[in-house]
């Protein structure tokens, strides 16, 4: 969450004059994309290896979440009462929970959670960011302004006190969490989609598209879109862990998501209350949090560098 | 320049009242009566009802908005529900506190964030780059409140070297101003690395070199000046994720700030209470991003020749 | 750059500090407020020497208590679940004593005696002479009229069904009546009471914090600040309220002049820590004098290993059940209902989670309780026993049922349900877990559609009736919980149980009731009652927990060594 809102704010606060200029990201678009693409890839893991082990680690990640039921050595909601807290063992890498459940278990369940955490919101603004985006950059005048007000709105809140408001309007629960994250992230990906799309759309593969009377959706959406692409691709590896991490905050303010799921926040506001007798119930989930926020940062550095040279600059 | 200032003041006002109207919206819209919440289990329906009256809650929600903005004005934010006081007097009290934690944090946070930021980029892809950039990163990458019970833990319950909580001397507020502070760090030594290595590519560092500076003068004098500029605008910007921050920090150590009040708000369903620590907050915000573009136009001079 | 920066930052918070000050300030400078947090503003970090020297007071020497939140008001008879302060700047009119033995009886307090008559309607209390308020106000009768009429008639009052057996009150509260009928000065030292119906318990009523004794003059003179300020909020108890400084901490110094002898202690520094590993870490730290361990449940097992000769513990004096919504498919069946009895685990749940420190419930009136019944029927674990009644009422493939659960409950309440909904499952019965968040749990309830839940009653005064009419009344009484129990006749003999004045008929009545509701209708499952415990420092004597177990301490009695 802070992540985004601090690039997409500091990009807002160029509009001064410093708008990017990605000609050549045009002309590379409007050439062949694949060769680009995977010439870029290439460039990533040669120039940054902590970005391509981060990548490695995030793809795994994600197959362990997929496959959960069959990675995970337990159910993770297998209660047993007479085996509690127990200390890490061959039988339980990581020990039992307070209700004698696999710890190791749970984490990779929690994945699943986790990550959708991650994911689903973040799509979800991202795409209402990157539709009101381009509206308020292509359309201008009164579209531009309301939209952009209505981002400044957004903007004001303090993320975490916007998603509690919408919690405690809504009650806790995964899909109120969803919209609570979602709710709160467009505006920055609107911000930076926005101008975008005001220097783009005065570029002359667009003035062309636009005499030969394509119609304006579709110049949005088939022409100057793929151009955001790149920068959309980077906001949204840096915006996952900050959506993960809120997640995390809401469940300490119980708010967040609810038991018997199994969210890496929750296990670590839950295990936390044994912090002196087992600490590892809240340490564990603990790192697997910082592992995946991490990861992400990297790969999200990582592409910024070699896709989106002009978001560097801030 | 004066034009400009104005103008910017004049777009914060919509946005003042459009967050107003927003939080109250969204809480109002919340399912069940506010006063039985409150009132808990003993309670009379007459009294019940008796209350929602004078809260004016059977008032249209229109009535009820326009009632609040002209009450808010006046520096009145309501009374709240659990705490029977009035919102303001509740808000100022705890103001305080928070100010001082953020002010605090917000030394930390620099401090460690321009360090790590300069250190990486003069060591570019180098061990001291990763190292200091993945120890300010590490802040961002916990959970806030763990990273306050770790502190807590380490440094107050096994080492002894600060009370476990309280917010009473310079001593007590160290911890949390670094749990909070670190949080920042990151983004603010991601920033001042690009900057730095971005502008120490330009012509007039060259130029500094080729004159024979010395390398740390260069960084020094003449890089980090230009690197600056940014990072000044990501103050008020931290501002924001401070004060979402604070929320958890102020809970782990017992600090009785804004940041409490709202958790106050949710957990006792209080609603003027958490309406009015977030419009306040919200205020806050929007005055800081106020400032903090004025203040990049003065500082920037190729702004203000655009402008 | 540094500087600018830092001035930028100043600047922001200044500004701010004065547009928020200037608002704040035209409407509140009236009305005093909280004067000790307000000069900490300005002072930098000489805050907390600010904040002790604005309330005037000195705290060393006092003892440290810790709460989790913060209270909303000293006001008992605007609150009902902060009773710490109540408990300590008021009196009752009477007051509960417990032996050694767990015999508790009721005993004199600003009441030295009383009569009843022979009809049960009429109660005359003599009060004691020479009580004086913290203020210098002696107290008298008045000011029991006083308080019982305010009660009934605050704003926001919340404990009026205390006094709603008094002839009367229902008139007040409506509105129609400006005084309280029922309740009548004789002379200075002389209160007459008078019921609408006999009431047994109304003895026992008159022990519960909600009925604490106010000083007429000083509270009216208070207004809605009494309960807030500090220094208008007083009472005969054997503290004074010194100081409060809103979710920071709140202070009590000693009465010196307290009627049954000052204190020992010289006060106490009620701190608001909300999370409970830093109080934890606060006390092993030797920053806290008394730590309640029901908040910090799963330390206990630690504690009792570490700390063994610093726990104090006492039975919580209340129930806790699970309920069967009647009016839900298929809990009409008292068959469903008996097995479901039969297909939780109490014993399991006890253990697991409160390490056993408590006692396995079959009833409606815990153990402590006055009509307790050691000899009552058990209720046994038998999963086979209930897939055999399941089957029985023909629902051997089970059902799907919700397990409500309330956001604001205890992590240790999710967990019980998390285990309840395992050991359905055991014997085929598929419950969900539903979070609702505790305003809408709480109005579900209200409307009687609230699936299964778990909750726990502890006593407000010692007697049977505040269990069983609480929840099997009447039709409202038993609506608003969600159990919606229908046999009338059986809610009609628990309302005519409060009348009966003969206290061995009386007893036997509820005992007979808790026999046909529990083991014959099945109305709940009866799960336990806990032990509460307590960490205390090495250097607090003579602590004890409150009679009923709950929460609330009062710190009389407690003084410090060194």
């Amino acid at each position: 969450m802070k992540d985004e809102r601090q690039e997409g704010r500091a990009d807002g606060m160029e509009e001064g004059g410093k708008i990017p200029k990605p000609d050549t990201m045009a002309m590379d678009a409007q050439l062949g994309e694949a060769d680009t693409w995977a010439d870029k890839l290439r460039t990533l893991v040669r120039q940054n290896k902590m970005a391509a082990v981060s990548a490695v680690v995030i793809v795994l990640m994600i197959l362990v979440a997929v496959f959960a039921p069959w990675v995970a050595p337990y159910d993770h909601l297998a209660q047993s009462l007479t085996e509690r807290l127990q200390d890490p063992s061959a039988a339980h890498w990581l020990g039992t929970d307070e209700l004698g459940r696999d710890v190791f278990s749970r984490i990779i369940f929690g994945a699943r959670i986790s990550l959708t955490i991650g994911l689903v919101p973040t799509l979800i603004s991202m795409a209402i960011g990157t539709v009101l985006g381009l509206c308020a950059g292509f359309y201008g005048g009164k579209t531009d302004f309301i939209i952009m007000r209505l981002a400044d709105v957004m903007l004001a809140f303090p993320s975490l006190l916007l998603a509690m408001v919408v919690m405690y309007t809504m009650g806790g629960g995964l899909i109120n969490i969803f919209i609570a994250l979602s709710l709160v992230n467009w505006a920055g990906t609107a911000r930076i989609v926005r101008s975008h799309t005001l220097s783009l759309k005065e570029k002359e593969f667009v003035e062309a598209a636009r005499s030969i009377g394509v119609k304006k959706w579709t110049i949005m959406f088939r022409h100057i879109l793929p151009n955001c692409l790149p920068s959309l691709i980077v906001l949204f590896t840096l915006n996952i862990p900050s959506a993960i991490l809120s997640e995390a905050s809401l469940s300490f303010l119980g708010i967040g998501a609810q038991p018997p799921s199994a969210s890496w926040g929750l296990m670590v506001v839950r295990g936390k209350k044994y912090l002196f007798s087992e600490p590892w119930l809240s340490i564990a989930p603990s790192v697997a949090i910082m592992i995946v926020v991490l990861a992400f940062n990297f790969l999200g550095d990582g592409l910024r560098d070699v896709l989106d040279p002009y978001l560097k600059e801030q | 320049m004066l034009s400009k200032i104005l103008k910017r003041i004049a777009i914060s006002i919509p946005v003042l009242v459009g967050v107003v109207l927003a939080i109250f919206i969204m809480l109002r819209i919340v399912p069940g009566d506010p006063v039985t919440t409150m009132m808990g289990e003993h309670v009379n329906p007459a009294v019940i009802e008796k209350i929602s009256r004078e809260m004016g809650l059977d008032q249209p929600l229109i009535v009820q908005f326009f009632r609040y903005v002209a009450n808010a004005l006046r520096g009145d934010f309501g009374t709240s529900y659990r705490l029977n006081r009035n919102v303001t007097q509740i808000i100022l009290d705890a103001f305080p506190n928070t100010v001082k934690l953020s002010l605090l944090a917000a030394a930390v946070a620099w401090v460690i964030g321009i360090v790590a930021g300069i250190v990486a980029a003069i060591q570019q892809n180098k061990l001291l780059d990763r190292l200091f950039m993945g120890s300010a990163l590490l802040g961002v990458s916990m959970p806030v409140f763990m990273t306050a019970l770790v502190l807590q833990y380490v440094f107050a319950f096994k080492l002894k070297w600060f009370p476990v909580s309280g917010f009473d001397s310079l001593k007590a507020m160290i911890l949390p101003a670094i749990a909070l502070g670190w949080n920042s760090a990151g983004s603010i030594a991601r920033m001042t690395r690009s900057n730095l290595v971005e502008v120490m590519q330009n012509d007039f560092i060259r130029t500094a070199r080729a004159k024979g500076l010395r390398e740390q003068g260069v960084i020094v004098g003449h890089a980090l000046k230009n690197a600056m500029l940014p990072v000044v605008t990501m103050m008020a910007l931290q501002l924001s994720s401070m004060l979402s921050g604070a929320v958890l920090t102020e809970s782990v150590f017992g600090v009785p700030g804004i940041g409490r009040l709202a958790v106050n708000g949710i957990e006792t369903r209080d609603m003027p209470l958490l309406q009015g620590t977030v419009v306040f907050t919200t205020i806050l915000i929007i005055l800081g991003n106020l400032i903090a573009d004025l203040l990049y136009n003065v500082l920037d001079p190729r702004i203000r020749e655009d402008g | 750059m540094k500087k600018q920066l830092s001035l930028a930052l100043a600047t922001a918070m200044a500004l701010g500090l004065v547009l928020s000050g200037c608002g704040g300030g035209s409407k509140t400078s009236g009305n005093g407020g909280e004067e000790s947090t307000v000069a900490a503003g300005g002072d930098g970090t000489e805050a907390a020497a600010a904040g002790d020297s604005g309330s005037g007071v000195d705290t060393t020497g006092f003892m440290i208590d810790v709460l989790n939140a913060d209270i909303q008001t000293a006001d008992v008879q605007k609150t009902s679940k902060d009773y710490t302060m109540p408990q300590n700047i008021f009196d009752r009119l009477l007051d509960i004593e417990v032996d050694d033995a767990g015999v508790s009886k009721i005993v004199p307090s600003l009441a030295e005696d009383w009569e009843i008559s022979g009809d049960g309607l009429e109660y005359t209390f003599h009060l004691r002479q020479g009580v004086k308020f913290q203020n210098g106000n002696d107290f008298t009768a008045e000011d029991v009229v006083y308080t019982f009429h305010r009660l009934l008639t605050v704003e926001n009052g919340v404990n009026t069904e205390l006094l709603d057996q008094v002839k009367g009150a229902s008139e007040v509260i409506e509105g129609s009546a400006d005084t309280l009928e029922g309740v009548e000065m004789v002379d200075d030292y002389t209160v007459k009471i008078t019921l609408k119906e006999p009431f047994a318990a109304f003895l026992s009523c008159l022990t519960a914090p909600g009925l604490s004794i106010y000083d007429s003059e000083a509270t009216e003179a208070a207004g809605d600040q009494f309960g807030m300020d500090p220094a208008v909020t007083v009472g005969t108890g054997p503290f004074r309220f010194a100081s409060w400084t809103f979710n920071d901490q709140l202070v009590l110094v000693r009465n010196e002049d307290y009627w049954r002898g000052a204190p020992e202690l010289p006060g106490v520094v009620i701190k608001v820590i909300p999370d409970t590993e830093t109080q934890t870490m606060m006390f092993e730290s030797g920053e806290l004098d008394l730590l309640d361990l029901d908040f910090v449940a799963d330390a206990a097992d630690r504690f009792l290993e570490t700390y063994p000769e610093q726990i104090v513990q006492g039975p919580r004096v209340g129930i806790t059940y699970f309920t069967m919504n009647f009016n839900i498919e298929p809990f009409q069946d008292v068959k469903v209902r008996q097995a479901m009895q039969m297909a939780i685990d109490r014993q399991a749940i006890l253990d697991a989670l409160y390490g056993g420190r408590g006692q396995v419930e079959n009833g409606i009136y815990p153990y402590g309780l006055i009509g307790f019944n050691e000899g009552q029927t058990k209720i046994s674990y038998d999963p086979e026993g209930a897939k055999a009644l399941l089957a029985e009422a023909g629902y051997g493939d089970g059902f799907t049922m919700e397990l409500a659960a309330d956001a604001s409950a205890s992590d240790t309440v999710t967990m019980a349900l998390e285990i309840i909904k395992e050991q359905l499952a055991a014997v085929g019965i598929n419950a969900e877990i539903k979070n609702y968040d505790e305003s809408t749990w709480l109005e579900t309830r209200k409307s009687g559609e609230l699936g299964s839940f778990m909750s726990t009653w502890t006593a407000d005064f010692n007697d049977p009736e505040n269990f069983i009419y609480t929840f099997f009344g009447n039709e409202e009484k038993t609506k608003i919980r969600s159990i919606n129990y229908p046999d009338t006749a059986v809610m009609a003999r628990v309302s005519g149980a409060r009348g009966i004045v003969n206290e061995d008929e009386r007893l036997a009545e509820y005992q007979a009731l808790e026999e046909k509701l529990i083991h014959e209708d099945a109305a709940w499952v009866p799960m336990y009652s806990r032990m509460h415990l307590w960490a205390v420092s090495k250097r607090v004597q003579g602590f004890k927990p409150v009679w009923s177990g709950v929460s609330d301490r009062s710190y009389y009695g407690i003084s410090l060594s060194e």
